[in-house]
């Protein structure tokens, strides 16, 4: 008998987590944390751009570990928490380069530059398009969760390199600040806030990743023929034409 | 029969449907020299612009041809309905690897021709070092437009896929390839950048395409 909480229960708890530190990084990040010194109040922007990319990367991870899972199973749970991670993963690659636009225009004084972080950025945005597009090559489902797994595999090859691009590259864009190996230059405060929006963004993409893949599982189920409903019978009377 | 042989067997048959269209010869090459031409006079003519340009140029042109090579992977398979045969006759490691020749054959010749083109026309002169990443950038490329290929070669719709798919994931050998070609520019990491791009591409292509040949 298994002892695994059920998971409306598990949906429930995430939305509660994530909902509260969701609630504390708002606070944090815009009455607590000072603004910055050279930026001003559009380096709040951080705040969410840098948690959409970090979860638009653990999507691509997830989509990677899950394909192989799918190929070495067999199992098309694997194909659909993929499929979930994908998508997601696409919408918080989109939201990351957005933000970064925005933050850019009063910062560098334009919308769009040449930096390597951001093309490389967009060429993962397409990379992972083309992972969901995959799907549709054909009707079989199993063919389709194959070709997706393939490209899953594939497509990440570019996700270090856009990872390391502010290090190869002379860039614009800033360089790592919390993962770098150099003690963090940035204020505790700032860190609390992109902490807690960092957590609370996993939480939200852990739960949307559930529950969508719950909705994916609805569209794979088949019903036996055997357990079809009889449609209404159709009783012709003589002299009539149907 | 060994590995090698049906390896040795695929690549000469690729070689044989080569002779038979041409279809590199015919579609891959003009593709490449019209696109280095064409951005020799895009870019051009003064020489500085012309040389910081070269490598990507070349580059560029070669990711192109990625494009009519894949297509032409499973093309002549497909036509004559022979895929099925194929497959059965030959294991999927000798399969990837004799397409995977063909193609890397392919590519190499699209490089050295719009590599010649650009010294000429360009009037540069790359560092050495590009030979190795011409051979080593075509390599990834082969194995990518090999799976590519295959995969959307396989399915009933959507063919218009294999841009979207293939040209984004070759930026790691564009980029690494274009910094290789252009004079003065530190080798190191770039080389490296390479060397790892086509050892986990070679071996995820090589890990996937099994599951490309399912039915």
């Amino acid at each position: 008998m298994s002892m695994a909480p059920p998971p409306r229960r598990i949906d429930a708890a995430l939305s509660a987590t994530a909902g509260l530190t969701s609630l504390a990084a708002l606070v944090v990040a815009l009455a607590v944390a000072p603004p910055d010194a050279l930026q001003g109040q559009a380096q709040r922007l951080m705040y969410v751009h840098v948690p959409a990319a970090w979860l638009a990367y653990a999507c691509f991870a997830v989509v990677l570990v899950s394909s192989v899972a799918y190929l070495l199973r067999r199992d098309l749970r694997w194909d659909r928490r993929a499929q979930a991670a994908g998508e997601l993963g696409v919408g918080m690659t989109a939201l990351a380069i957005v933000l970064g636009s925005l933050w850019g225009r009063p910062v560098w004084g334009t919308w769009w530059v040449w930096d390597p972080r951001l093309v490389t950025t967009v060429v993962l945005l397409l990379v992972y398009a083309g992972y969901l597009s995959v799907r549709g090559l054909g009707d079989d489902r199993e063919a389709g969760a194959r070709r997706a797994a393939a490209v899953g595999i594939l497509g990440f090859v570019n996700v270090p390199v856009v990872h390391f691009s502010v290090v190869w590259w002379r860039t614009l864009h800033q360089p790592a600040t919390v993962l770098s190996p150099d003690p963090s230059p940035m204020d505790g405060r700032m860190a609390l806030a992109l902490g807690l929006a960092v957590v609370a963004f996993s939480l939200g993409g852990w739960l949307v990743v559930r529950r969508r893949a719950q909705v994916l599982a609805g569209h794979d189920v088949t019903v036996p023929p055997t357990e079809l409903t009889p449609g209404p019978a159709v009783v012709v009377r003589a002299g009539e034409h149907r | 029969m060994t590995l090698s042989a049906q390896v040795l067997a695929v690549l000469r048959r690729e070689a044989a449907v080569e002779r038979a269209g041409r279809e590199l010869l015919t579609t891959a090459l003009p593709l490449a020299a019209a696109f280095v031409v064409l951005a020799g006079l895009a870019f051009g003519p003064e020489p500085q612009a012309l040389e910081r340009t070269a490598g990507g140029t070349v580059w560029l042109a070669v990711l192109v041809a990625t494009l009519p090579v894949a297509r032409a992977v499973l093309s002549a398979e497909l036509t004559e309905d022979t895929w099925d045969v194929l497959r059965a006759l030959t294991g999927p490691g000798a399969l990837f690897a004799g397409k995977l020749l063909g193609v890397w054959a392919a590519l190499l010749t699209v490089w050295a021709l719009t590599s010649g083109l650009v010294v000429v026309l360009f009037d540069v002169r790359p560092p050495l070092v590009a030979v190795g990443a011409g051979v080593l950038g075509t390599l990834a490329l082969a194995s990518l437009t090999t799976a590519v290929g295959v995969l959307v070669a396989t399915g009933s719709r959507r063919r218009g896929l294999l841009p979207a798919l293939v040209l984004p994931a070759g930026l790691p050998a564009l980029l690494a390839g274009a910094q290789l070609s252009t004079p003065g520019v530190v080798a190191l990491p770039w080389a490296v950048l390479l060397v790892a791009y086509a050892a986990v591409l070679l071996a995820a292509c090589w890990t996937v395409f099994p599951a490309l040949l399912e039915e």
